[in-house]
């Protein structure tokens, strides 16, 4: 249980069209995938999304260990 | 799991009906009512109140959400907070426009909009003092007048019904907002948990008298002719039925014991104090 203000961090995907690739949008803070999703939905409103996602970020990884700081940078 | 959003086009929320689709009126049986010259005589007035009483509390609701925009515990719960109060101002003003329509209508526009006549339950005239009140109100009533509006989707008074999947198609949301938030602020100690429980007492008899009493009492005139497919203690059952365990989760005592399957009320409700015609408890 997060403190409030401390919450995981959630990355926002969504697709505009069939077809077209799933493209990052933002991120939220909550404190469980289900606020996650009703976060994601009121902020990135600004499209009519096809399909959107949010994906914890800590199951995020790195593929290049060369890259590990410039992402923990986004941390 | 999938998350699509269909924005305004949608329709894998509204629950399988074999006359689903507004558009595809071919399809419709005979008995469907367009209009409202086709509603039985004893219908109308009572379909006027509850159309009237769910408008003006979901805009009274929208209000009231749009005070936490800025002030929410976290930026992500203030635009939540917004985007909510957006959809109940909208889904006032579709019910409005339904209104319009119905002979014997009180008046009800956007700009004239007066707390003063508006048939609001006290929980929401009265404000939400802190979050943890605004989580009850959007477990509680938000979820009560969408739980009415459930049981429009196939009703036979197809303005009505149209109305009611645009509507219920949001309303998911509302619900994992204030399930999901209840059980975090739960979470945070006794203290919050009494606040919850306090909030919880305060909108209780409102937000369950709201299905009526036992066959729905003027909703059942409603049932009879199709407008609504349920009213009353059978809808009470369902809605207790989803509330009862995320108030088991959080560990925020209510007047409620399992009986079976399902769960019953602890204790009787003010049917001497409700307000039929407005929807609310006097006091």
């Amino acid at each position: 249980m997060q403190t409030i203000g401390d919450e995981p961090v959630y990355e926002v995907f969504a697709r505009r069209v069939e077809g077209e690739p799933l493209r990052h949008v933002g991120s939220v803070a909550a404190s469980g995938d289900a606020l996650a999703r009703v976060y994601a939905r009121s902020i990135y409103d600004e499209e009519s999304w096809l399909e959107m996602y949010v994906v914890p970020r800590r199951a995020i990884i790195a593929v290049d260990d060369v890259r590990d700081e410039a992402v923990d940078a986004h941390a | 799991m999938s998350t699509p959003f269909p924005k305004g086009t949608g329709s894998q929320y509204a629950p399988a009906s074999p006359r689903a689709g507004g558009t595809s009126r071919r399809d419709a049986p005979a008995s469907l009512m367009d209009r409202p010259s086709a509603l039985p005589e004893g219908c109308v007035a009572p379909l006027v109140d509850l159309v009237t009483a769910l408008a003006d509390n979901k805009h009274a609701l929208g209000l009231r959400y749009a005070e936490w925009c800025s002030s929410g515990p976290t930026i992500e719960a203030g635009v939540a907070a917004t985007a909510m109060a957006q959809d109940e101002l909208g889904h006032a003003r579709v019910l409005y426009g339904l209104l319009e329509e119905l002979p014997g209508s009180p008046r009800r526009s956007e700009h004239e909009w007066s707390a003063a006549d508006a048939r609001t339950v006290a929980f929401v005239e009265r404000g939400f003092s802190d979050w943890p009140h605004l989580i009850v109100a959007n477990l509680m009533l938000d979820r009560v007048l969408a739980a009415v509006l459930e049981t429009a989707l196939d009703s036979r008074y197809l303005p009505l019904r149209q109305r009611a999947r645009k509507i219920i198609e949001e309303e998911r949301y509302h619900a994992i907002h204030g399930q999901s938030w209840l059980v975090q602020l739960a979470a945070e100690g006794p203290g919050v948990r009494a606040e919850l429980a306090a909030a919880l007492r305060d909108v209780w008899s409102d937000a369950l008298c709201w299905f009526g009493p036992g066959d729905g009492g003027a909703l059942g005139a409603l049932v009879d002719a199709g407008v609504l497919t349920a009213a009353g203690d059978a809808v009470r059952r369902r809605f207790l039925a989803q509330l009862a365990p995320v108030l088991t989760a959080a560990g925020v005592p209510a007047p409620l014991k399992a009986a079976g399957e399902h769960w019953e009320l602890a204790e009787p409700l003010p049917w001497d104090r409700w307000d039929e015609r407005a929807r609310r408890v006097r006091r």
